[in-house]
């Protein structure tokens, strides 16, 4: 089997508070392969955008540093100093559209001479030729080169995201980390950005992690998700089966909540509250909103591989082999 | 496509030039009228609405028959001819006053001339010079004000925004900390501070002077007259950064901590540029406004402190003069200071405006 893209192993990111400590992301494994766009679904307050900083390792000042193994083509990128990493990881080999990219414009330099910075610094590309890569990756996105030297007030609300997801794209990375890219746009604007994302990962090859709530827009990109839960993957399987038969009970409330079209039956909820991370469930974290909880639930399940790439977290599914 | 890009260029260059000129124009004339409003309104202010010219008529009809009943060429001259010879003298000296005229168009002159920056005389004072015109004598102390308060601030400001800098990157460290605990220490004054400094350093330990601004005589060379203009700074510039540094670092240093949490200091950082190209293009550079509008104002609004800082050291400047007409109750000074001080602020301000549009396209470009 070839070596994938990105392997995550037993990740963990612990924030300090006046409460105590809280671990937002708890052990996470997952893995992608090249080509592959994942999927990291979850609510909010899940540990999701944890996770995200945590790859980039753009973490706040509470935060201690994460823990865990993250290989990028076979090599351990946690175990680089924070200057190796600088220059021979970010932006050059992973990118990111980051939440609030409403706002990640520095409102007083032109947003083409923004989009070219990482090439002109990490590279040390001159002038012109990073601009003119700059007007490739505005084509790309599908935003005027006129805009090249505007400044970001200049734009509108979907254009600044075009221009940032631009800017995650110039150095041409193997992985594009999106961190809730729509969530601030309207419906039509979010559906065209999506649509700009499956044209790239078709023409460019490029992997992407999409982090996300939105179980609908979610699944126009997904190869493969990941659900997180109170800091931990609960379920990583293709897209294709996720979407028809989930197999943790989390999952399939949180499918059964999806409104769609053609439907029957009212959309339902899922009762309760997640935990506090403060104090975590020694069990399951998700025993106390679970309808098949039974005496096994207690304690702490494993991720149960179910089939070749799947895995569960769930006793119910502990007829497969069990990996940590 | 590289002439594509380069005419988009030009293009996106001519625009602003453009824009920042329209801006300019129609700030300096804002500014040109706000000063004509203000001007004016002192005069009217300091002349009472012209109530002023009633007693200055009554003051000159008194000093006028003074004068002639006190003159012993005109003892022996009938009262009628006597009478209407003050009365002549009077209307000459209204004349020349141009108190016949109604005050609202003596206060259109008035306003032409205080534009002009045309002072008048000092009634008491005079310059070192000799000269008795208030723009001289105002003039004469400014250059020593300005050296002293603008070194001090110029210190102040770059120590003050370059140790924040460093110690918003080590938020909540020991240093930060202490810091931070110093901070109370500027709630004295500057003048405080010179007070114990003088007696620290010219009298405990003689090693510097107490006050003033040149020894006397002053040195010939003027290598050694600058050198010795440096040590008498020495003090009061110490003075007034001691009472201001620390409060200083500390809202310089909250100010940054603020503004390295947006969203775009963020993404920089996960772009992978370097912390002082971070630093300059994220942090500081989009900050500018604020930090250059704070400095020159901090820059005028240490003016008002002078007059004590000047009187405990001596020192020559505008604060002593504005005391010491004060104190000879000598309002032609105290107004033309006044006045000086208007057009200073007046240019700051239009200095502001200016640099605003520089440093921010937002304000340039939403200009039309």
């Amino acid at each position: 089997m070839a070596v994938p893209l990105l392997s995550v192993e037993n990740l963990r990111l612990r924030y300090r508070t006046r409460q105590g400590p809280v671990e937002a992301v708890a052990g996470v494994d997952f893995e992608i392969r090249h080509k592959e766009a994942l999927v990291i679904l979850g609510e909010s307050g899940c540990g999701k955008s944890s996770l995200a900083k945590a790859l980039m390792r753009t973490l706040p000042r509470n935060a201690e540093p994460a823990t865990g193994r993250v290989l990028l083509e076979g090599e351990d990128i946690m175990a680089l100093d924070e200057e190796r990493f600088r220059r021979e990881v970010r932006w050059l080999r992973i990118s990111l559209v980051m939440q609030a990219s409403m706002n990640a414009l520095n409102p007083v330099v032109r947003v083409g001479e923004q989009v070219a910075e990482p090439l002109r610094v990490l590279r040390g590309w001159s002038r012109e030729r990073a601009r003119q890569r700059a007007a490739e990756v505005f084509d790309l996105v599908g935003v005027s080169t006129d805009f090249l030297t505007r400044y970001p007030f200049e734009l509108s609300g979907g254009m600044r995201q075009r221009v940032v997801l631009a800017m995650a794209l110039i150095t041409d990375p193997q992985l594009v980390i999106l961190d809730e890219p729509t969530s601030a746009l309207d419906v039509l604007t979010q559906a065209s950005i999506m649509n700009v994302l499956k044209r790239i990962k078709r023409e460019q090859g490029t992997s992407f992690i999409l982090i996300t709530h939105d179980v609908a827009t979610s699944s126009e990109l997904a190869d493969r998700v990941a659900l997180m839960y109170a800091g931990q993957i609960v379920e990583s399987s293709s897209a294709a089966e996720f979407f028809r038969e989930p197999a943790h009970p989390y999952a399939q409330m949180l499918m059964d909540s999806v409104p769609r079209l053609h439907q029957e039956t009212r959309p339902t909820h899922i009762p309760g509250q997640p935990p506090s991370l403060l104090e975590p469930p020694s069990g399951c974290r998700f025993a106390d909103r679970c309808p098949s909880r039974f005496n096994l639930c207690d304690r702490d399940p494993g991720a149960f591989r179910k089939g070749d790439r799947r895995r569960v977290r769930c006793w119910l599914h502990a007829g497969g082999s069990q990996l940590s | 496509m590289t002439t594509a890009t380069e005419g988009t260029r030009a293009q996106g260059l001519r625009r602003d030039v453009r824009r920042l000129g329209l801006f300019t124009a129609k700030r300096l004339l804002a500014l040109f009228l706000t000063i004509l409003v203000g001007v004016y309104l002192t005069i009217l202010i300091a002349n009472m609405g012209g109530r002023v010219d009633d007693l200055r008529m009554v003051q000159i009809q008194g000093e006028v028959s003074e004068m002639v009943r006190g003159d012993p060429a005109f003892q022996d001259m009938p009262s009628e001819e006597r009478n209407a010879l003050v009365q002549r003298q009077v209307d000459l000296e209204v004349e020349r006053l141009r108190l016949d005229q109604p005050f609202i168009v003596r206060s259109f002159d008035y306003l032409h001339r205080a534009m002009l920056l045309d002072l008048g005389r000092a009634e008491q004072m005079h310059s070192d010079s000799g000269s008795r015109d208030v723009y001289d004598i105002i003039v004469e102390r400014l250059p020593a004000t300005l050296l002293l308060f603008g070194t001090a601030n110029f210190l102040v400001f770059f120590f003050s925004v370059y140790i924040a800098l460093s110690l918003s990157r080590r938020y909540g460290s020991m240093l930060d900390r202490s810091v931070i605990a110093l901070a109370p220490s500027s709630a004295a004054p500057a003048w405080f501070y010179g007070i114990f400094l003088i007696l620290l350093f010219a009298f405990v330990l003689p090693v510097l002077p107490s006050g003033g601004m040149v020894q006397a005589p002053p040195p010939e060379n003027p290598l050694h007259y600058a050198l010795d203009v440096l040590r008498h700074m020495l003090l009061p510039v110490l003075a007034m950064f001691l009472s201001q540094i620390f409060i200083s670092i500390y809202s310089w240093r909250t100010f940054f901590l603020i503004h390295s949490s947006e969203d775009y200091v963020e993404m920089a950082r996960a772009k992978g540029l370097p912390d002082n190209l971070i630093e300059r293009r994220y942090i500081l550079r989009p900050t500018l406004s604020p930090i250059i509008t704070s400095f020159l104002l901090m820059l005028i609004g240490l003016w008002s402190g002078a007059i004590i800082l000047e009187q405990v050291f001596n020192w020559p400047g505008l604060g002593t003069l504005l005391f010491q007409a004060i104190g000879h109750r000598d309002t032609p000074v105290i107004i033309g200071s006044v006045v000086i001080f208007a057009y200073l602020l007046a240019i700051t301000v239009f200095l502001l405006d200016i640099l605003y549009a520089v440093l921010d396209p937002r304000i340039r470009i939403g200009g039309d």
